[in-house]
């Protein structure tokens, strides 16, 4: 898994490519903590570059969004579809979570 | 089944009467074009112009026939499609060789020999399936797409015909009037308009013909020549059976079967948005009525007949798709049988406006075609199965000496793009089957998981199995997510044997170890409890991997656990 970060104004745009499984997750786990760890941030978590994420993407996924709910965060994921969509759905997440379909929607949707 | 958007009257729907009537006059001189076949044939064997006319009148009774025969639902007959039949050139060749050899009684008993062939062979599918996959069916529709195409642009440029004065310009400007016409009315009209597009653009190339001087005086008189009712004798020659031609008509056969194949999966494709394989009982409801049709043309004194695929990319383009318009082609050709003007209205069809009908359709088999072949995965194999066969077909047209010089006994394997690509898209399948396993095994240490590795295991079985995307994309998942949640939840005491099974029908994965069994909750964890501990992740992993499968099975014996996961295919 690679991710990469980028700013945009005072967004950050997190891109993460490769799989998301119990081996990886910790890395995105720690990554996602750092950035939503103080009040008034917002993220956009750009999946459009993965092939694979299994029960422990989702379990890091879905404590990232508790926290920044608490904190007050802004924490948007986009770019999901096709077999990883079929995934959320699968798991009963598309619901769950603030879903744009683009990344500038989720820029927009974070402002 | 889920219509589709571009269908406007699918299989099950009744349209209107006028567009019932507009659409199967559509198909009838689609269909008529192909009356040409079998009078080339009665002309070889030496008819007179009297018998000739019965001929005509016998083979448009045997098209009407077909028509509704291939559209009846209930077993054992029919594919339950818009799928009529017409003449085929995959007979022409052996019947023109028969007519030669020993004129129409020959012809007539060899076309009762091929209609039996199709006949037992629709009886055999099931087992046969594996010889004939898909992706092959897809190739023949597509290579019947470009023999259309190939054929209509030969006669919209005018090659082979005596110069005219005019040189190709009037029938390039005919065929662009026709083409262009049905193409607008197709892509920018709605509603009739769109529905008798065809017919419409056949219309205005008519008249574009008539004022460019291609339809003369000397054509009409053609049509009144003829008369107005004539009722048709069955009268023939005794059949005749002749073992020197049983190889062509054989291969004739097998050809005009697997042509139905592809049409009769068209026809599914079309009328399904969820479409995903060929259903067998239509398919060999659709084979039979195809041999039925061809032996009650020997039997009446016709040649041989085959799905039409040009029709079926006629009901794509125009969105009307319903059983109801054989109905229609039946009870029109059961008229016009008796009309002979009809038919020589029919004759005198332009060169321009035949090319531009049979390009158009050609459009929508083509890629009909494209889409069965790639609605399944493709390894390097059946690349080449595809590949390699659809080059040396093309080679027949693009280079037509080097196979006409070689001996005799090969003409009938290499006398048509179609029946030289088939062949050897069957031979080669055959030949990469033999290497290739139907049930495959990976070991899995737990404390050196690859997943990427397991991914690619299922992507590359599915490649050689010519699997659906779709239930490798589910596999693969369930695949890799069950794996990680034993190696972190159940403690395997050794490696994961995997067994992967597939045949047309189902994808089955096996997963053993010597450990705990894996929990498959029905319900899904909340979400604190997938957030509270690694425990919720497990159960979660285990719900998603239940409803992931069309069935789960999970059983613990004697320290080992073992869970089956099967999906439809």
């Amino acid at each position: 898994m690679d991710l990469r970060e980028e700013a945009v104004g005072d967004i950050t745009v997190l891109e993460v490519k490769g799989r998301i499984d119990s081996g990886t997750a910790p890395v995105l786990g720690e990554k996602l903590t750092a950035l939503l760890g103080a009040p008034g941030r917002r993220l956009v978590l750009d999946l459009r570059q993965i092939d694979y994420i299994s029960s422990a993407g989702f379990r890091i996924l879905l404590l990232s969004a508790k926290r920044a709910d608490e904190a007050g965060n802004r924490f948007v994921l986009c770019g999901i579809s096709g077999k990883v969509r079929q995934l959320f759905d699968l798991g009963g997440f598309l619901d769950l979570f603030a879903i744009s379909s683009s990344r500038e929607e989720g820029i927009a949707a974070v402002q | 089944m889920k219509k589709p958007l571009n269908i406007v009257y699918g299989v099950d729907e009744r349209p209107p009467l006028g567009v019932t009537l507009v659409s199967g006059f559509q198909h009838v001189v689609l269909m008529s074009i192909r009356l040409l076949f079998p009078l080339l044939v009665a002309r070889e064997a030496g008819l007179p112009p009297e018998r000739i006319l019965d001929v005509v009148a016998v083979s448009m009774l045997v098209m009407g026939a077909g028509a509704y025969l291939q559209s009846l639902s209930s077993r054992p007959v029919g594919s339950g499609y818009l799928c009529p039949p017409s003449f085929t050139s995959a007979y022409i060749a052996p019947s023109l060789a028969a007519a030669r050899a020993g004129g129409l009684g020959l012809v007539l008993g060899m076309t009762v020999f091929g209609g039996l062939i199709e006949t037992a062979l629709s009886r055999v599918l099931r087992p046969l399936r594996p010889f004939f996959p898909p992706e092959i069916a897809g190739f023949v529709v597509l290579v019947v797409g470009v023999t259309l195409g190939a054929l209509g642009t030969r006669n919209l440029l005018g090659i082979g015909v005596a110069e005219r004065a005019g040189g190709p310009g009037p029938d390039l400007a005919i065929a662009v009037v026709s083409l262009v016409t049905m193409v607008a009315l197709n892509v920018w009209g709605t509603g009739l308009a769109r529905v008798c597009c065809a017919l419409v653009g056949m219309a205005a190339g008519y008249a574009a013909a008539g004022v460019a001087g291609l339809l003369t005086a000397a054509d009409f008189e053609a049509v009144a020549a003829a008369p107005f009712f004539h009722f048709p004798s069955l009268a023939h020659p005794m059949w005749r059976f002749d073992a020197a031609l049983a190889l062509p008509f054989g291969v004739a056969a097998l050809a005009a079967c697997l042509r139905a194949m592809g049409d009769v999966t068209t026809c599914q494709k079309m009328n399904d948005a969820e479409w995903t394989r060929p259903s067998l009982r239509s398919l060999s409801g659709g084979v039979l009525a195809n041999g039925i049709g061809t032996t009650a043309a020997g039997l009446l004194g016709t040649i041989g007949v085959n799905t039409l695929t040009s029709s079926v990319g006629l009901a794509a383009a125009t969105g009307v798709a319903s059983r109801r318009i054989a109905h229609a082609i039946a009870g029109m050709f059961l008229g016009l049988a008796f009309l002979p003007k009809a038919a020589a209205l029919f004759a005198i069809m332009p060169r321009p406006v035949l090319g531009a009908t049979l390009l158009f359709s050609a459009a929508f088999v083509f890629i009909n075609g494209l889409q069965i072949i790639t609605s399944r995965m493709l390894d390097i194999r059946k690349t080449l199965v595809i590949g390699l066969s659809f080059m040396t077909g093309l080679s027949v047209d693009l280079h037509p000496a080097f196979f006409t010089a070689l001996p005799p006994a090969a003409h009938p394997f290499v006398n048509s793009s179609l029946v030289l690509g088939t062949v050897t898209a069957l031979l080669l399948n055959l030949v990469f089957r033999a290497g290739v396993r139907r049930t495959q095994t990976l070991t899995v240490e737990p404390g050196a998981v690859d997943s990427v590795g397991i991914t690619d295991f299922m992507e590359a079985q599915g490649a050689a199995w010519g699997a659906r995307r779709d239930v490798i994309d589910r596999a693969s998942f369930n695949l890799a997510q069950s794996v990680e949640t034993i190696v972190d939840g159940c403690g395997p005491g050794g490696p994961l044997e995997i067994q992967a099974s597939f045949d047309e029908f189902s994808l089955d994965l096996r997963v053993s170890y010597e450990g705990a069994p894996l929990e498959l909750p029905e319900r899904r964890p909340t979400n604190e409890e997938i957030i509270a501990s690694e425990e919720g992740q497990r159960k979660l992993a285990g719900f998603m991997l239940r409803r992931h499968a069309d069935r789960v099975q999970s059983t613990h014996r004697a320290g080992r656990s073992t869970i089956l996961f099967h999906f439809d295919h």
